[in-house]
């Protein structure tokens, strides 16, 4: 594996990074060796997407929300874990990547409070669906678990350090719905 | 639209699964007749046989993208006048004006709203 291995220890690099932090609700993907993405996890799933040939990858951050009202029957609101999902890869094949060689992996998903229901095994659960669903290969998966994580990404060599970090680290979680000011906005020609 | 009559013929066009699953769900419980296709491609053979009153397509799709597959539609004798929305998450007003220099009806964001959908599928075929 050239392609998604761990950080070599002090990379050393020959330049500066960039650092680009992804927050919850955000899909960002780069071809820029200088770009390193990182974000911190609690219950928050983070999708790292790597396409080795053209050399693009790209991160999400989401955290399901209940549906909303007319939306019952549903426990959590999976339209807007796909609006990320889809957000991310089109973000990416601007860049020029393909879907069909896209490879995958995925992180956080903790449960953090064993006194709540586990949103994060339920956010794992969609994410892993989806890819499955898309015919996105996961190479990797650091899901679930009770601690918090932080997860840093470089895109245009697909590489991933993920390490445990204090769970009051994690910066507060709150589903975020979707954009309101967005949903959906028809405009007839 | 009053119940009885018969109901609109919809088709989606949109290479994620889940996005197909997701529109499938949201416009048969809303009484349309949904068919899919995966790509523009698929749809343009498709079409070349089949009847249908409205079209949702993608963007971003392989072989043929919703640009091209609007081209083509508006080429032909059959779905000349045929409504075509875009559904995307691309929010580029350039990605939007081109839509509508191919002939796009009309222009939806993602995530949709399935109200704001079906409102808008019931007025371009009128």
């Amino acid at each position: 594996m050239t392609a998604m291995t761990p950080f070599p220890p002090a990379p050393g690099a020959a330049f500066e990074m960039v650092r680009v932090t992804i927050v919850q609700g955000e899909a960002r993907a780069s071809s820029d060796p200088r770009v390193e993405m990182s974000t911190i996890l609690g219950s928050c799933v983070a999708t790292c997407l790597f396409d080795p040939v053209v050399r693009v990858g790209g991160m999400n951050h989401f955290l399901l929300a209940e549906p909303p009202p007319h939306m019952r029957g549903q426990s959590f609101d999976s339209d807007y874990g796909l609006y990320l999902m889809e957000l991310l890869i089109n973000e990416m094949l601007g860049l020029g990547a393909h879907k069909s060689r896209m490879r995958a992996r995925l992180y956080g998903g903790a449960n953090l409070n064993p006194d709540l229901s586990p949103i994060g095994s339920v956010n794992a659960a969609f994410a892993r669906q989806f890819l499955e669903r898309e015919n996105i290969p996961c190479v990797f998966e650091d899901l679930e678990g009770t601690q918090a994580r932080r997860i840093q990404f470089r895109p245009a060599s697909g590489q991933v350090r993920a390490r445990l970090v204090p769970s009051d680290v994690a910066p507060t979680e709150k589903p975020l719905g979707r954009p309101q000011s967005a949903l959906g906005t028809v405009e007839l020609f | 639209m009053h119940p009885q009559s018969t109901p609109i013929r919809v088709l989606t066009v949109d290479d994620s699964a889940s996005m197909r699953a997701l529109l499938l769900g949201a416009l048969t419980s809303r009484g349309f007749a949904v068919e899919q296709c995966e790509d523009g491609q698929e749809a343009l053979e498709w079409l070349a046989s089949n009847e249908v009153d409205v079209i949702i397509t993608d963007i971003n799709m392989p072989r043929l993208d919703g640009f091209g597959l609007i081209e083509k539609l508006r080429t032909s004798a059959l779905h000349a006048e045929r409504p075509i929305l875009v559904l995307t998450t691309e929010s580029s007003d350039e990605k939007k004006q081109r839509a509508r220099n191919a002939g796009a009806t009309g222009w939806i964001v993602k995530p949709f709203d399935a109200d704001k959908l079906t409102a808008a599928l019931r007025r371009v075929i009128h």
